[in-house]
């Protein structure tokens, strides 16, 4: 058997993969041939060298890693058992994705949303508008009760009422719509409703009987009245202009200013 | 009367891994985490070994470590235990690191690492062997190793694969041949041929190296 035959052979003789023969033969070549006894012994020693190479340690991070994904896949495992589990696990996935999302913006949000409502709250006050109450006022005792009142007869200012004679023949007369009265209406040839805003001019006329005479027209257009109040504040109201053409021996009448 | 005595531990220890690699693989498939526990504890040192053997980088072997468990653990359910557990595992993380090695040489072969001393950057206990050698010995037995490991590195990666997996893996022609997918024939010459080269290596690396002299002296 040549060098080149028993050199090839050593790897197996260290592996114990020769058969009994061949091994033979290659040990009594070696134990004649100088070269190839020193490639045994090297192929040896590098053989040992490498089987005392100290296994590398497992890095920390790497260790804990591996569990974590072994965690994952297990739970990944058991939520295929079954459907239910399946979608219990997707349910789960959602909220947390859902969490996650949420909790950076959560408190800018209700921090926003608070104050926002806050500053609504305190400026609707007076945000205010002007508005018709129209035929829905409370009665008068109600609007007593809690401190309101309905605009009150009493004129501020007119261009027809100024030297006017309050005793003159037909002078108009005003009252709520609401409030009863000493006349009744059929005693009035012309009845109009006006409604008063806060600041006390008239905003809008209705003719409930008879047809805007002179005087009317002119209380309509120039007139300012003391304006209604409700819970200490002023407000919109209506009040009853009344004004009859015939002479008062033919009617009840009287002198009504109600407020 | 002629007796033979038959060897039945072998096969008995065979037996017994069979076994055991049966009841931890119907464990993982019923999600037991007791079994998830068990096969990291009894496979994470050596795949983690034969990856950093096989790729030389120790960030390289970590990510070929997890993807190795990330697919024993989906595709356990599908083994059909032709082969053993640890072939089986050993398989995935070659096939694992050549891919790695394939994707690096694509993509990373021209970067520089700022770190450009791979023996610095590993801890020392990785290199020294246990025991309680002498600071001769251990500055020695370092020497050695990292020369081996430098010669390793050089071999081409088919006959670094046999030569790990024989000697350092130590794991049977049979077992390596079914990890590489290869026959006997092809294992044993893939073998002598990586042993033949590291020795190469080896030689090569002594000559360049200037050796020691120690000169006798009296104490003055």
């Amino acid at each position: 058997m040549g060098c080149e035959n028993v050199q090839e052979r050593i790897s197996l003789l260290l592996d114990g993969k020769l058969t009994p023969v061949e091994r033979e033969h290659v040990l009594a070549h070696t134990d004649v041939c100088r070269p190839c006894d020193t490639y045994r012994e090297s192929m040896e020693t590098q053989r040992v060298l490498l089987r005392n190479l100290a296994h590398a340690q497992v890095p920390k991070a790497l260790a804990t890693q591996l569990r974590v994904l072994a965690s994952h896949e297990r739970e990944r495992q058991l939520a295929r058992v079954s459907f239910g589990t399946r979608v219990r696990r997707w349910v789960v996935n959602v909220e947390l994705a859902f969490d996650n999302l949420m909790r950076p913006v959560a408190l800018p949000v209700t921090g926003g949303l608070v104050s926002t409502l806050l500053i609504f709250a305190l400026l609707m006050p007076k945000l205010s508008f002007s508005h018709e109450t129209g035929a829905h006022e409370p009665s008068l005792k109600a609007l007593s009760f809690f401190g309101s009142t309905f605009p009150t007869g009493s004129l501020e200012s007119s261009p027809w009422n100024q030297g006017v004679d309050e005793n003159s023949e037909d002078p108009p007369r005003f009252s709520s719509p609401d409030q009863p009265t000493a006349d009744p209406e059929s005693d009035y040839v012309n009845i109009v409703n006006l409604v008063i805003d806060e600041s006390g001019k008239v905003v809008d006329w209705t003719v409930v009987r008879g047809h805007l005479t002179e005087e009317i027209t002119s209380i309509i257009l120039f007139s300012r009245f003391q304006p209604a109040t409700d819970l200490g504040r002023t407000t919109s109201g209506t009040i009853q202009v009344r004004q009859g053409l015939l002479p008062c021996k033919y009617r009840r009448c009287s002198a009504t200013v109600r407020g | 009367m002629a007796t033979s005595i038959l060897d039945l531990s072998a096969q008995r220890a065979l037996d017994s891994t069979d076994s055991e690699d049966s009841r931890l693989i119907e464990a993982l498939r019923v999600g037991a985490a007791q079994a998830y526990e068990e096969l990291l504890g009894r496979f994470q040192q050596p795949v983690y070994s034969l990856a950093l053997r096989l790729l030389d980088d120790p960030s390289e072997a970590c990510d070929v470590v997890q993807e190795v468990f990330l697919k024993v653990f989906r595709n356990i359910g599908a083994f059909r235990a032709q082969s053993s557990l640890k072939t089986w595992i050993y398989r995935i993380t070659v096939n694992e690191a050549h891919n790695a090695r394939r994707w690096f040489f694509r993509h990373r072969r021209r970067e520089v690492e700022l770190d450009s001393d791979p023996e610095e950057s590993r801890n020392w206990k990785e290199i020294i062997p246990d025991g309680c050698p002498s600071p001769f010995e251990v500055a020695f037995d370092r020497e050695k190793h990292v020369m081996i490991e430098a010669a390793l590195e050089k071999l081409s990666p088919i006959f670094r694969e046999a030569v790990v997996l024989r000697d350092i893996i130590d794991m049977s022609y049979e077992e390596i041949a079914e990890v590489l997918g290869v026959s006997l024939g092809t294992v044993k010459s893939r073998i002598l041929r990586g042993r033949e080269a590291l020795r190469v290596e080896l030689v090569g690396s002594l000559k360049d190296q200037v050796a020691p002299r120690l000169v006798p002296k009296t104490a003055e």
